[in-house]
């Protein structure tokens, strides 16, 4: 054994940070994929302006409401649906957000979606804030390292979907998803004392934001959105399951995810 | 090692299947509902014309170029893309969504050969108890994918898939003398999680039928989900660290960097896709 092996966490450190290296140029890799995805919503918007391709709303655009909006162009939703009313978003109801203005459609889910990635990592960054300042007692490593990538990762999901809006002449959302944030988050978050209790909520929150994604691939219209949040929707589960393995809970709880949690159109973006 | 290694194992997943009909009937209901709607909807939606010619476009690209469909479809442009979909009969989007879920099954199969396989290898008893029990669970949980594959394969019309996927199968058959440690396997692992989890993100963005489409969801988070315990496990397993691996882990003893190493796309790829009809019956 060397003399370098007497302390074996920082042995492990170098590897991992080595690892690490590696793993941050396949996450630059699959930039371009999300950069595809953002500039079909672009194409598809400049074919629908342009007569080249007429759009037609599937049975998935009616459970968005009745007037189905992508990238500002309304288009009249036709059809019908078995889903039950009581999805995320099977609801003419449009989501309000910041200056009361509203959207509707495949828009609303992706105002909503920012809403709850903008959420996330103010919370994220909250708890980093509070680790920081001693509040939460004893943090591991693992832990604040955890929270900062995981609070980058939800900035750069928020990135995406504001794109989206800025292709379709729409504000980006900046603020959040302020239902969850005054009913769910702000109550947890002022009984939190450790690490442990930061993760637990955390962990809510990553599961709401993949049953959201879940739904909305399952209700968007635009291929580009079902590829945006297919992207985005497996991230979020490898959060939890890292937070769950953290917890101490078996890292793979669900065979099949599930849409239960799933945040609707009607939450308040703020 | 050869392909007829693996017909013995096919053998055995076909007993496996029989049984967890009645032990696993539960893990089903999460998609009974995609399925019963697919037996609803899933032929008219193969009878209409797609109404979104950039998702038919998507699933043509898909069809025809295989791994890095995505790209491929960029490359093409989207026009010319639009041109052939325009030539394609209408029935072919149906046909195109069975043979992404037997795909979608043919990759599972494999998974659980392999989980099956790697259970029986020499120093599998000596992995720390956790890896052993997400070994045995994942196994299970691969099997029950396959079985809701199969179901809505068999909701569309099609011929469910029991055989592995060829060319993943020629990757394990491949690998499977170099497994003589946990190293190894795990990296094995990760490659049929990952190719799993990109194939499902891709077929998700192109399945026309909606229920094919919510059953493939519901899967392809689960898969990514295991990726990111295995990426995890082969940190602390590199870092000659297995014992590290525990329900709950001694977090103040994980180095620091052990905390993001389970999910390092902030976007989750899907350019090495397994192509639509690699896995379909013919």
């Amino acid at each position: 054994m060397s003399a370098d092996r007497h302390d074996p966490i920082e042995i492990s450190e170098r590897e991992l940070r080595s690892m690490t290296t590696d793993l941050d140029d396949m996450h630059r890799a699959t930039l371009p994929v999300m950069q595809e995805a953002l500039a079909e919503w672009a194409e598809l918007n400049h074919q629908v302006r342009t007569g080249i391709a007429r759009v037609t709303p599937s049975r998935r655009g009616f459970l968005l409401g009745a007037g189905v909006a992508l990238g500002g162009i309304a288009l009249a939703a036709c059809g019908s649906s078995s889903r039950s009313s009581s999805n995320t978003a099977a609801t003419t109801t449009p989501t309000t957000v910041a200056g009361g203005g509203k959207l509707t459609g495949d828009l609303a889910v992706v105002a909503l979606a920012a809403g709850l990635e903008n959420l996330a990592a103010q919370t994220y960054g909250a708890g980093i804030t509070a680790a920081t300042a001693g509040k939460l007692g004893a943090v591991p490593p693992a832990v604040v390292d955890f929270a900062k990538t995981v609070q980058a990762q939800h900035v750069e999901h928020a990135a995406a979907w504001n794109a989206v809006l800025a292709g379709a002449n729409q504000p980006k959302v900046t603020g959040v998803d302020k239902t969850v944030q005054d009913e769910v988050v702000a109550p947890a978050f002022a009984k939190v004392t450790d690490a442990a209790g930061l993760a637990a909520l955390a962990l809510e929150l990553e599961n709401v934001a993949a049953a959201t994604y879940l739904e909305a691939i399952s209700v968007v219209s635009a291929p580009a959105g079902i590829k945006t949040a297919a992207t985005i929707e497996p991230v979020e589960l490898q959060h939890a399951a890292i937070l769950s393995f953290v917890l101490g809970k078996y890292p793979v709880p669900d065979t099949f995810t599930k849409m239960d949690g799933a945040r609707p159109l009607t939450d308040v973006i703020a | 090692m050869g392909v007829d290694d693996m017909r013995v194992d096919e053998h055995a997943i076909g007993r496996l299947i029989e049984e967890s009909h009645d032990l696993h009937h539960d893990a089903m209901h999460a998609t009974r509902d995609s399925l019963r709607e697919m037996v609803e909807v899933g032929r008219e939606s193969g009878t209409e014309p797609d109404p979104d010619r950039l998702l038919g476009a998507q699933r043509l690209a898909l069809l025809t170029r295989g791994i890095g469909g995505g790209r491929a479809l960029a490359a093409a442009g989207v026009g010319g893309a639009l041109l052939a979909l325009m030539a394609r009969p209408a029935f072919a989007d149906q046909t195109a969504d069975v043979q992404m879920l037997q795909t979608a099954a043919s990759i599972e199969v494999l998974a659980v050969a392999t989980y099956d396989a790697a259970l029986k290898l020499p120093f599998a008893g000596s992995l720390p108890a956790a890896v052993q029990a997400f070994a045995k669970t994942t196994k299970q949980q691969h099997m029950d994918h396959m079985q809701a594959f199969n179901a809505a394969v068999r909701a569309l019309g099609g011929k469910p898939q029991t055989a592995p996927d060829p060319v993943l199968l020629d990757v394990v058959n491949k690998a499977k003398p170099g497994l003589t440690g946990p190293g190894p396997l795990v990296d094995l692992a990760i490659t049929l999680e990952m190719g799993a989890a990109e194939t499902y993100v891709a077929f998700v963005t192109t399945l026309s039928d909606k229920s094919a489409r919510d059953t493939t969801a519901s899967i392809m988070g689960v898969e990514a989900q295991h990726v990111a315990v295995l990426n995890a496990v082969k940190a602390l397993v590199g870092a000659g660290h297995p014992e590290y691996i525990a329900l709950p882990p001694p977090l103040d003893k994980l180095p620091a960097a052990a905390g993001h190493v389970g999910f390092p796309n902030a976007f989750h790829p899907y350019d090495q896709a397994r192509p639509a009809a690699e896995g379909a019956v013919t």
